[in-house]
């Protein structure tokens, strides 16, 4: 019996598993999701994979899944209840009057996830210093308890102002409720989010209240089919923010796991580069629908402190937000864009050709699926280019219809642009990258970095065919594929470590005596983050505590993360200015002068749990395998040419010159004339320029 | 109509190249949105998001905006071309121009311009363009937004068109006479900075989109994307029936002239491929400070189109092309010097709700009831117990008007402008203010088949010693408008020390002095419904019920709805009764 670790990635349309065997064998699966019940087709999929293993022992499952992003979209969400301070319960209906587009009097506000009726409030009121301004005032205390209990409701959020300053009414209210109403789950802002903001803060806490019951329930079920397999072995969460989590914890606070799927591939291409020695890789996933941009630097993950789910996805620069329910928590840092391999090409009102936002989804799909679809899509261009294969992939399941998709091309869109059917196809797929640009340079330019001098990392159904075509027009000069890109969130989440995120509001101006006050609130809050870890069973020698302060020029608005030891002595405050003003320069080309007053807005920790052994499997490829076959692809300066078309394996050793198609079980890979392509050690298809 | 080969460049340039090139255009503007947001000092520009970037060709002509607000459509290409009239060919490398005259290209004295040319092969190829508003640039009050000035004399520092830099040098005479005329001088310097730093960005774009097209093809590029627009617009506008309607909306005073109300008129007049908003027949130009220049004129009378419009063109000089604005010197539309205009945002609004009543009657199922009227302005600023001077400046809006097939928004922007709003949390450690309450007020929406949204309440409280208190609210006499059938929405109403034996309704606009303790009340208007009130929908009243947005007396008075007793279930049977009588009342 082999010991193995279990990577389990749920999707809207399949569940990936991804294991790998103390001697670094990889087993993959892919079968349908079962969204009546997600956990039913994990339990399955575990099952068959251990069915065709003869049986083995698991160490650890780590699994990424959508399940309270769907219950917030799809307002399933258990009935909840919210207490406030009084005159404030509409704050989560109001939100910050924003809204997400402009010139469109029929959008419409997402619902908040507590009705009005369901919002109470206390007399209580605290002052930014936490000092009291208004006590508790108990009869109110007591009218709240009495209507919690006589709603019905499954979960109750607390947010009260400035409880990030002093959270005793808080605690008060907590400490009545749980007297009065015992197996009521509560969530409390203080807990969830100690920050200065309370729309950010009450959003999050209700986000939290309200998925609790779904995602316990879930867990509970997960928990339980697996335990009737046999398996007693741990089961991680991975969190928005990258790092993994025990699944009590994530049951605790499941706000913190609500995008837990793109972030395991992100996660998976920073260890990836981390291996590598890349110091700066964007990471690129495209799937049908939309396409995703990450920034990796020095093995680490750009981080935004919010989110939106259901924001949609970004109009350009994001400046436009209010599509979704907001979630204040660190997440990784991902740009999105409405572009995918079903996303619709057509002409506009003045004849110019447009690619998305719509998309033609799983169902009726492209045209070449041949369910339907009328309307040429991006993966009909590449099927018309000779990039993809007829016979479809993943073992040929399923046929595309070349025929089809050529007709739909030249009828809509190259006969009226006067262009040939190919011509209009590449036309097309530059325009999609066109846009899924905004995504990558949301994520580097607009930080003020310059991806010329990094790597690309594309996974994600299509993430490999448009890999190249991407870097070209980034200027990028290096490309990488990592091992199974299209199970990549699976996989990545075999390489996560765990981690838990904290950021706490702490205002001061950066003065020469600051040290003693800063060293002593960092004292305060490292205990608190290594008690999750206690809790996710990481002993102290494998504890590791990262320290930054949220900084901004007095005055300013938005603020930058500068990196704090771990002990603040008087140097290290004496250099924070200018350790600022270099930060300040290097995203926005300018800095104030160095007597500039600067200020310390909140400060950040991150506890990771460091694994018991570190580096990566050996993922290179066996040899063997299939002969290379050959089919006729167009490429720009050609016209069609005959191209090889060759598995992975094929590529060790020796670069393979463009043009050149890699196809795998979950994906295809594109190879231009002008790019080459070899399999390094990990595993990955290196392209770079022949 | 398809769009055409471009041959004027070096080569040919295909329809996949100038869709690529609008892609790479709008991106770029919109970057340069969001370096304004990352770097601004100000939180009018950071919450409020009151700024607009864009890049502009040689001659001044909008290419691509920016996101940004709807009200500063019209407002960069009208200042740049001010500023190219002003300076010719006295325009080099390295210059940055500057400018915020009202009467000179620009909108109202605290709306900054920032401008940079690039240059390729000795000649300006393109502008990159900023707006931005300043907190503060001098004048009588603090934030420079007093509604009841009477000239612009009193209003602030008076900028024309000006070099901030000149080859490449700041201009310390310019800087040193901001620095002197401004309250809050860091923030001004700071701001201007990361309008720089946007310039800067678009600089670098613009660079790289040279070098791939070279001088001749990105010019041409240049003027496809505006063809492109105009094409689009073009094409919408055929869609829409032909027809020409007017509709009179009104503001309820100046503040200087009290209880006088003004006058907007608005005639559309939609004919083929074209659209003209005529506004003859507005007030004169008025003494309080809340006249408009022509360019936010046509910001608000291009929002309305937009908002009637299918395809969504991208905004810049082709739209304006189609749509043209006329808007007679010496109203209140297009005031003339010295007319005072800081609180003109006013005017704004109330020129998107005139040009949308006169759009609903020719596309009755495109155009919402009036909203909330726009925003309020709430100024409070003096002195901190430590002498520290603070200006708290915030905005308030909430409710949009019903619309042809739902209810209006409650707690929502308003369309004109894309504001968030203060974080209480924020205001209370940042200001010496206490903040009492933020939350919706029941039966304030209009009644209709889909009722408008809810006024919004918020109170404050002042805890140092003294501070001046300026609003600029309206909608307390002229309220928002119903449609179809739709009721008029709730007044706004200022109230000094509610609740308290010293309670006192304040006028709409006021500026007046706060003393510590002092309790202010500001309720926003409500807006207007939509369609016949005893045809609303009953699910949809008992929702409204359930949710304490509005009274069962409303329901019955607004609406015919009978309750059951002592309770908060519809009788349907009393109710259809009591509706079929009231319906056969003549």
């Amino acid at each position: 019996m082999t010991a193995l670790r279990i990577g389990i990635d749920i999707g809207g349309t399949f569940t990936d598993l991804v294991a790998i065997s103390a001697s670094d064998a990889i087993h993959r699966l892919k079968l349908p999701s079962t969204p009546h019940d997600y956990a039913e087709g994990v339990v399955r999929g575990v099952g068959q994979l251990l069915a065709s293993l003869g049986g083995a022992q698991v160490d650890e499952l780590l699994h990424a899944t959508t399940i309270g992003s769907n219950a917030i979209l799809e307002r399933k969400t258990a009935r909840t209840a919210l207490i406030t301070t009084k005159g404030f319960r509409d704050v989560l209906e109001i939100r910050d009057l924003r809204m997400p587009r402009l010139y469109d009097i029929n959008w419409t506000k997402p619902e908040p996830l507590v009705a009005r009726d369901l919002r109470l409030e206390v007399v209580e009121k605290m002052r930014p210093d936490g000092s009291v301004a208004v006590a508790l005032e108990a009869g109110s205390v007591q009218a709240a308890i009495d209507a919690v209990r006589h709603s019905g409701v499954e979960s109750l959020a607390i947010c009260l102002l400035h409880s990030y300053a002093n959270p005793a009414h808080e605690q008060a209210l907590v400490a009545a409720l749980r007297d009065a109403l015992p197996d009521l789950p509560i969530s409390v802002s203080h807990e969830i989010l100690p920050e200065t903001g309370e729309y950010p803060r009450t959003s999050t806490t209700v986000v939290n209240a309200a998925i609790q019951p779904v995602v316990r329930a879930y867990l509970g079920r997960l928990q339980q089919g697996l335990s009737d397999l046999g398996l007693q072995a741990p089961l991680r969460l991975m969190q928005s923010n990258g790092g993994l989590t025990a699944a009590g914890l994530a049951a605790r606070f499941p706000a913190r796991i609500v995008e837990s799927g793109p972030a395991a591939g992100v996660v998976g291409a920073a260890r990836l580069a981390e291996a590598l020695g890349e110091t700066q890789l964007v990471t690129f996933d495209m799937g049908g629908t939309t396409a995703k941009a990450g920034l990796v630097e020095n093995g680490r993950v750009s981080r935004a402190e919010q989110m939106e789910v259901g924001g949609g996805v970004i109009a350009g620069a994001r400046l436009l937000v209010g599509g979704g329910t907001l979630l204040k928590l660190p997440t990784i840092d991902l740009a999105e864009i409405g572009a995918g391999g079903g996303s619709i090409c057509r002409l506009d009102a003045a004849g110019a050709p447009v690619v998305g936002p719509e998309s033609a989804g799983a169902d009726p799909g492209p045209v070449c699926y041949g369910r339907g679809g009328r309307h040429p899509t991006i993966t009909d261009c590449n099927l018309v280019l000779g990039y993809l294969d007829p016979q479809g992939l993943a073992g040929g399941t399923m046929k595309l219809d070349f025929d089809a998709a050529f007709a739909a091309i030249e009828r809509d869109l190259a006969r009226p642009l006067g262009l040939s059917v190919p011509e209009a196809a590449m036309g097309m797929r530059r325009i999609a990258a066109s846009t899924m640009m905004r995504a990558i340079r949301a994520v580097s330019v607009e930080r003020g970095r310059d991806v010329r001098d990094g790597s690309l990392m594309a996974f994600g159904g299509n993430g490999p065919l448009f890999a190249t075509a991407m870097a070209e027009d980034l200027g990028i000069t290096r490309v990488l594929i990592p091992p199974m890109p299209g199970l990549f969130s699976a996989f990545g989440l075999l390489l996560a470590q765990t981690e838990h995120h904290l950021t706490r509001s702490w205002r001061r101006t950066v003065t020469a005596d600051l040290a003693p006050a800063l060293q002593a609130e960092i004292d305060l809050l490292c205990p608190y983050v290594a008690s999750h870890l206690a809790e996710d069973g990481f002993p102290p020698e494998r504890r590791q505590i990262r320290l930054q302060a949220m900084m901004r020029y007095l005055g300013q608005s938005s603020e930058i993360a500068v990196e704090l030891p771990e002990e603040i002595t008087p140097k290290v405050i004496a250099d924070l200015p200018a350790a600022f003003a270099a930060e300040h320069r290097r995203i926005f080309g300018f800095a104030a002068p160095l007597s500039e007053a600067i200020e310390i807005v909140s400060l950040g920790l991150v506890a990771i749990g460091r694994p018991e052994q570190d580096g990566l499997p050996n993922l290179a490829p066996p040899q063997g395998g299939t002969p290379p076959a050959s089919r006729s692809a167009w490429f720009a300066g050609l016209g069609f040419t005959d191209t090889k078309v060759v598995a992975r394996n094929a590529l060790l050793g020796t670069p393979a010159p463009g043009p050149l198609i890699v196809q795998e079980y979950d994906a295809t890979c594109l190879v231009p004339p002008g790019w080459q392509a070899v399999c390094d050690d990990f595993g990955n298809i290196v392209i770079t320029h022949a | 109509m398809q769009d055409g080969r471009i041959t004027n460049g070096p080569g040919e340039i295909g329809p996949i190249e100038q869709a690529l090139f609008r892609n790479a255009i709008v991106a770029l503007a919109d970057e340069m949105a969001l370096t304004i947001y990352r770097t601004a000092y100000s939180g009018v520009l950071k919450n409020i998001m009151d700024y607009s970037t864009a890049i502009c060709d040689g001659t001044g002509r909008l290419v691509a905006q920016g996101l940004s607000l709807p009200g500063h459509l019209a407002s960069i290409p009208v200042a740049l071309q001010a500023c190219l009239r002003h300076f010719g060919d006295d325009i080099a490398e390295g210059d940055i121009l500057t400018m915020n005259d009202p009467y000179d290209g620009g909108m109202h004295l605290p709306d900054i311009f920032v401008f940079r040319p690039y240059f390729a092969e000795g000649r300006i190829l393109a502008w990159a363009s900023t707006v931005c508003h300043h907190t503060d640039v001098g004048g009588r009050v603090p934030g420079s937004n007093a509604s009841d000035s009477t000239e612009i004399f009193a209003e602030g520092l008076r900028l024309p068109p000006l070099k901030l830099h000149e080859r490449g040098v700041p201009n310390a005479t310019l800087l040193r006479i901001i620095d002197r005329n401004v309250r809050l001088p860091g923030r001004v310097m700071g701001d201007l900075r990361s309008q720089l730093a946007a310039c800067e960005i678009a600089h670098r774009g613009i660079a790289e989109l040279e070098r791939r097209h070279g001088a001749q093809g990105l010019k041409a590029l240049l003027d496809h994307t505006m063809d492109h627009s105009e094409r689009l617009t073009r094409h919408a506008l055929l869609e829409l029936p032909d027809g020409e309607a007017s509709f009179t909306d009104w503001i309820d005073d100046d503040q200087i002239d009290a209880g006088v109300p003004i006058r907007l008129h608005c005639t559309v007049r939609k004919t083929g491929d074209r659209m003209v908003f005529d506004w003859t027949g507005s007030n004169p130009q008025v003494k309080g400070a809340i006249n408009n220049t022509w360019s936010y004129t046509a910001g608000a009378s291009y929002c309305a189109a937009k908002c009637v419009l299918s395809g969504n063109a991208a905004n810049n000089d082709g739209v304006f092309r189609a749509i043209e604005v006329i808007a007679p010197a010496g109203t209140i539309m297009n005031a003339l010097p010295p007319a005072a205009c800081a609180a003109r945002g006013l005017t704004g609004f109330r020129a998107a709700d005139c040009a949308f009543g006169a759009l609903a009657q020719l596309y009755p199922d495109r155009v919402f009831a009036g909203s909330d009227g726009g925003n309020t302005g709430v100024t409070i600023g003096g002195q901190d117990s430590a002498r520290r001077p603070f200006i708290y400046v915030d905005f308030l809006s909430g409710a949009w008007g019903g619309r042809p097939t739902r209810d209006g928004l409650d707690g929502n922007t308003n369309m004109f402008a894309n504001m968030a709003s203060f974080s209480i949390e924020a205001i209370e450690t940042d200001n010496p203010l206490e903040v009492l309450d933020y939350e919706m007020v029941p039966d304030t929406g209009g009644a209709g088949r889909f009722r408008g949204g809810l006024s919004l309440r918020r109170t404050w409280r002042l805890l140092a010693e003294e501070a001046v208190l300026q609003v600029r609210a309206d909608r307390a006499t002229h309220r928002p408008y119903g449609l179809q059938g739709g009721g008029e929405g709730a007044p706004s109403r200022n109230i000094l020390n509610p609740g308290t034996s010293q309670e006192q309704a304040l006028p709409a606009k006021l500026t007046m002095t706060m003393r510590r303790g002092d309790v202010f009340r500001h309720e926003l208007p409500g807006a207007g419904g939509w369609g016949d009130p005893l045809a609303r929908d009953l699910d949809a009243i008992a929702q409204d019920l359930r949710l304490g947005k509005i009274s069962p007396d409303a329901a019955l008075r607004d609406h015919g709805v009978v309750l059951r007793q002592d309770s908060l279930e519809i009788d349907p049977a009393a109710t259809e009764a009591t509706r079929h009588a009231r319906r056969s009342r003549p």
